[in-house]
């Protein structure tokens, strides 16, 4: 493992600070130090704070060298996606509209991570009021993979993406509503947490779809996602549908050995019109679960286009509905895409949506029956690796307009479901470019995805692997 | 369930105080139109009884097994 603090792992540097092997301000420094290295490259910071961060670990240093602690995250430099409110800060939502807005509050999830001790570096980009897959941003210019920059990072999370694997931050807050959380996660190689709907409160995070919402972790492992979920999850009084009592230890299930899991792998869908290079990391990885000790069945799930359908009835409605007042009043302030994404919702009449919303339910219990004798079911993130930055700019051909179907497939209906799903890296191209899986698991039963995330990432580098600086 | 035509989510979107040119609801039109198509078989089938409450329901009896 580096001792380049920048290069470290999340558990790892926070464990390294809090034994004093190094400083916070070391850490902060070597986080800075690659940002100013790669930002103009990848354009993954919407706001870079050095002068206030050098401060805060500065301050974070003298308090641990008198033996205070704050918590798990003492002296860790963090920096997270544009939408969480931060009291004082300019939250821009990636967006025109909201590019003077100072927070008043700050959101439950960033909150418990500042209560255990992060220092802020700056915040993410991300796409426009998260309502994009790619990384595009009109306002604020596209993101770049570090892998190869002219590829896209995916989205809406693409800062998060971007900053973790290029190792500017060693975690960072996405959020998922459609998949913008696995999305950047499988096109940068890192890892990403989808939580179940009720798992971290979204007090203080942008809305975009109230029914589909989640907050989770993009890091290096899953063992850092781990850690920050154990710190983020649970009940909220600001957030009535963040769901109350105990949760389970999940630093402890990433402990626990791959034996006794057992995967499914679906026999439609999620297998069918694979690029070559996709197709191959599932078989392979499949392979090492199997030989790291998962049992692998074949799994029939109900039809996941339906899902997809419903997924987007939803988010389409819930999304306008939250941007009417601003599509009235200033629609020349979005970026034509994502207007034209919002418009989308004025087409559905509200019987549709309540139907897409009454069907959830018998949905989830359908998906479970079919899932009753797996642990996990896995399925690529998109059928795809990173497309480049021109042939997924919607708008500039036909072709892309073609591409962004295409990219979401697989991520929408574990929105619809609402339950949880990891993005581990699994392989890569032959060109360079990350291939991650995502592990689709129980409501609620993140644990066990993180356990098989962590004993996959015991056995194999996909995780530790780094982009070269040019 | 039958998608929305452009005349249809012209007027949808009038009611809704949005108003739309025909050109967006024609662009609308196409691009919502395979959502309604993926979701036409549940469309219109979902007994009486039922309602968005049970996927709570259903979140706890799946996390219970």
């Amino acid at each position: 493992m580096s001792t380049e603090p920048a290069l470290m792992p999340l558990v790892a540097l926070a464990k390294a600070i809090a034994d004093k092997k190094i400083s916070s301000r070391e850490a902060t420094k070597s986080c800075l130090d690659r940002t100013a290295q790669w930002q103009s490259r990848l354009n993954a910071f919407m706001t870079i704070e050095t002068d206030e961060a050098l401060k805060a670990a500065g301050q974070a240093d003298a308090a641990l060298a008198k033996g205070n602690s704050r918590g798990a995250l003492h002296g860790v430099p963090l920096a997270h996606k544009d939408m969480y409110y931060d009291a004082g800060k300019v939250v821009t939502c990636g967006s025109k509209i909201r590019r003077d807005f100072v927070a008043t509050t700050t959101s439950t999830a960033l909150q418990r991570l500042k209560d255990a001790g992060t220092v802020r570096l700056g915040s993410l980009q991300m796409a426009e009021f998260a309502y994009g897959p790619t990384g595009h941003n009109a306002h604020f210019g596209a993101v770049h993979n570090p892998w190869n920059i002219d590829h896209i990072t995916g989205g809406s999370s693409s800062g998060s993406g971007a900053a973790v694997a290029a190792r500017l931050t060693s975690a960072a807050l996405g959020s998922d509503t459609g998949g913008s959380v696995r999305m950047p996660a499988h096109f940068c190689g890192v890892t990403g947490l989808k939580t179940t709907v009720g798992r971290v409160s979204r007090a203080g995070a942008m809305p975009l779809s109230q029914s589909l919402d989640t907050v989770g972790p993009l890091a290096q492992s899953a063992e850092d996602c781990a850690l920050l979920l154990g710190l983020m999850a649970g009940a909220d009084p600001e957030d009535p549908t963040a769901i109350a009592g105990a949760l389970p230890d999940y630093m402890a299930a990433t402990k626990r050995p791959m034996q006794g899991i057992t995967i499914g792998v679906p026999t439609a869908f999620y297998v069918d019109d694979l690029d070559g290079e996709v197709a191959r990391v599932l078989d392979e990885t499949i392979a090492t679960l199997k030989r790291e000790g998962a049992a692998i069945v074949k799994v029939e799930l109900p039809d996941q286009r339906q899902l997809s359908s419903a997924s987007q009835l939803v988010l389409a409605v819930e999304a306008a509905a939250f941007h009417k007042r601003w599509m009235i009043e200033r629609p020349q302030d979005y970026g034509p895409q994502v207007l034209m994404r919002l418009q989308n919702g004025l087409a559905v009449p509200a019987v549709s949506y309540l139907e897409a919303m009454r069907w959830r339910g018998a949905a989830l219990s359908a998906h479970a029956a079919a899932t009753a004798g797996v642990d996990a079911v896995i399925a690529p993130v998109s059928p795809i690796p990173a497309p480049t930055i021109v042939e997924s700019d919607v708008g500039n051909s036909l072709e892309a307009d073609a591409v962004l179907p295409r990219i979401t497939r697989f991520t929408r209906p574990v929105n619809y479901l609402g339950v949880p799903a990891l993005s581990i890296p699994c392989g890569f191209t032959r060109s360079g470019l990350p291939v991650g899986l995502q592990l689709i698991g129980r409501s609620f039963d993140e644990a066990t995805l993180l356990r098989i995330g962590a004993a996959f990432q015991r056995a194999t580098d996909f995780h530790a692997r780094v982009p070269k600086a040019a | 369930m039958t998608t929305p035509t452009p005349k249809e989510i012209k007027a949808i979107a009038d009611v809704a105080g949005v108003p739309v040119s025909n050109e967006v609801a024609t662009r609308i039109a196409g691009s919502i139109g395979p959502a309604f198509e993926g979701f036409a078989a549940i469309a219109g089938t979902l007994p009486f009884d039922l309602e968005p409450s049970t996927f709570m329901l259903a979140q706890t009896a799946g996390a219970r097994k």
